[in-house]
């Protein structure tokens, strides 16, 4: 790459000045697609066996070519994260092997501790500003209409149980007023939940992480907002001890993972 | 819902804040109102065959959601028809929204992919009018289904033989109904805001007063507060 940057009228480039002239990525759209699917599988949004719309129905609803949407399928296909059935009661599912449990598992024991501890932070940072400016301006009857959801919920189904903690977090997050943060956490959320689906496949840290969030709402909804930074620290913590510890405890088969994935079982 | 109490006497309404306040929203009441009619009345015939579908819904829907963006008076970011739960032959939930600068359809990922995702029967544009089965104003909220934006959205219910079907609906962004209020009532006053039922502030007159903050219990104590009609929203003035 060239070392020559245009420079502002100061004749100073910034850091955040030479960032405007980064090359910009060049996804086709049918990458697009294809990325926006792999990612609802992997947060779980889309469950294993779960038929994928038609083609055609496919190209309509993300507004691409039937061309488009048929490339999106064959990479999906080549990444083993969906399967195609021919015949009457055919069509393209989603893999029984793309659960988000096991892609969380291959991201845990192929990434290292420092990205762990780097993504959770993150996490945590969006999160808590989220929460800390609910607490501010959420109305009680609010805060009692997400935990009435949440309740309603039994832990026993993982899948269930996830998605239920998600939308109340994303809830929560919407309480804030803030439409920027609200989109940054919903972002966020895709991409963290599959690790802390892995921690809750654990039935006693579900049970702990349903009474940090329940902790997190009675904080907001009582306005106290160091109450509430300190449940989702708490909370983060514990999710983080406990990948960390189940990384160890399986990186004897990351040599394996290298050579064959499919072998690893969480 | 709270009892708004009566306007006082003591102002002319052409000329007090909350009559510029009522008369905005009532735009988007007013509008919605003749929708409701026109299309109960279109919608009727198909749920009596049993052949009302999302896709049927659609076409029903699109020309005068479409339409709506032009011929109200108003900054329409979004418009369109919600049904009712469980009221639809092929699905249990369905949005039929247009919304943006392009008036695309929305297309929601959970919508495309598995119809029986969505529950918005708590969701305040929805649960408000189908329980009182009168119009509302919503919001302000952050709308994480729909727009992505901090939004307003005016809905009213559509019932066919005293049953509720689902709603009609209009989505105005804050952004702009900042622009189009905030300088109308800074005529009356340097601290003049709109909160919703929950004391959230709409907007304010007064540059320390943001939006999304609530305005309640003691502090109420500055302020003179008057009911709009007809709508869960309340215009505080500052006490001289």
């Amino acid at each position: 790459m060239s070392t020559r940057r245009a420079a502002p009228r100061s004749g100073r480039p910034t850091r955040l000045h030479s960032a405007v002239f980064q090359p910009i990525g060049d996804e086709g759209r049918a990458a697009l697609v294809q990325r926006r699917v792999a990612e609802a599988i992997m947060s779980g949004v889309l469950a294993a066996g779960e038929r994928l719309p038609a083609e055609t129905e496919l190209a309509a609803a993300f507004g691409v070519a039937p061309a488009t949407a048929r490339e999106a399928l064959l990479a999906l296909r080549e990444r083993g994260l969906i399967v195609t059935r021919r015949g009457r009661s055919g069509g393209s599912f989603i893999a029984d092997s793309a659960d988000p449990v096991r892609f969380a598992t291959r991201t845990l024991l192929d990434g290292s501790r420092v990205s762990l501890r780097d993504a959770a932070q993150h996490y945590l940072a969006l999160t808590s500003a989220c929460v800390e400016l609910a607490a501010q301006r959420a109305d009680v009857s609010e805060i009692a209409m997400i935990r009435t959801r949440l309740e309603r919920i039994s832990d026993h189904d993982l899948a269930a149980w996830r998605m239920a903690a998600d939308d109340a977090v994303i809830e929560l997050a919407a309480l804030s007023q803030s439409a920027r943060l609200t989109r940054e956490q919903m972002k966020l959320q895709g991409e963290f939940s599959p690790l802390l689906a892995l921690v809750d496949t654990d039935p006693a840290s579900r049970v702990e992480s349903r009474a940090h969030l329940l902790e997190v709402l009675r904080a907001v909804g009582s306005g106290d907002a160091d109450g509430a930074a300190r449940a989702l620290r708490d909370n983060t913590r514990f999710a983080v001890d406990w990948l960390i510890a189940y990384r160890e405890q399986h990186i004897g088969i990351i040599s394996l993972a290298t050579t064959s994935p499919e072998r690893i079982r969480p | 819902m709270k009892i708004h109490p009566a306007p006082p006497a003591s102002y002319t309404t052409a000329e007090h804040p909350v009559e510029i306040v009522r008369e905005y929203f009532a735009r988007a009441i007013d509008a919605l109102a003749d929708w409701k009619d026109a299309l109960a009345v279109e919608i009727a015939p198909l749920r009596r065959s049993a052949s009302l579908t999302t896709s049927r819904l659609d076409e029903l829907v699109e020309p005068s959601a479409l339409r709506l963006f032009d011929t109200v008076d108003l900054p329409v970011y979004g418009s369109g028809f919600i049904a009712a739960l469980d009221s639809l032959a092929d699905a249990s939930s369905h949005l039929a929204w247009w919304q943006g600068p392009e008036r695309a359809q929305l297309v929601l990922a959970a919508q495309s992919v598995n119809k029986e995702h969505i529950d918005y029967s708590e969701l305040e544009w929805y649960r408000v009018p189908f329980a009182t089965g009168e119009p509302h104003v919503a919001g302000p909220y952050v709308d994480y289904l729909c727009s992505d934006e901090y939004t307003i959205t005016v809905a009213a219910p559509v019932h066919i033989d005293g049953e509720f079907v689902g709603a009609v609906a209009l989505d105005l962004l804050i952004d702009r109904v900042e622009r189009d209020l905030t300088p109308r009532l800074a005529v009356f006053g340097n601290d003049i805001s709109i909160v919703n039922g929950v004391g959230r502030v709409l907007l304010s007159t007064s540059p320390a007063r943001a939006t999304g903050d609530t305005i309640r219990g003691d502090d109420l104590a500055g302020f003179e507060r008057f009911a709009c009609p007809g709508m869960a929203l309340d215009v505080l003035i500052a006490r001289a």
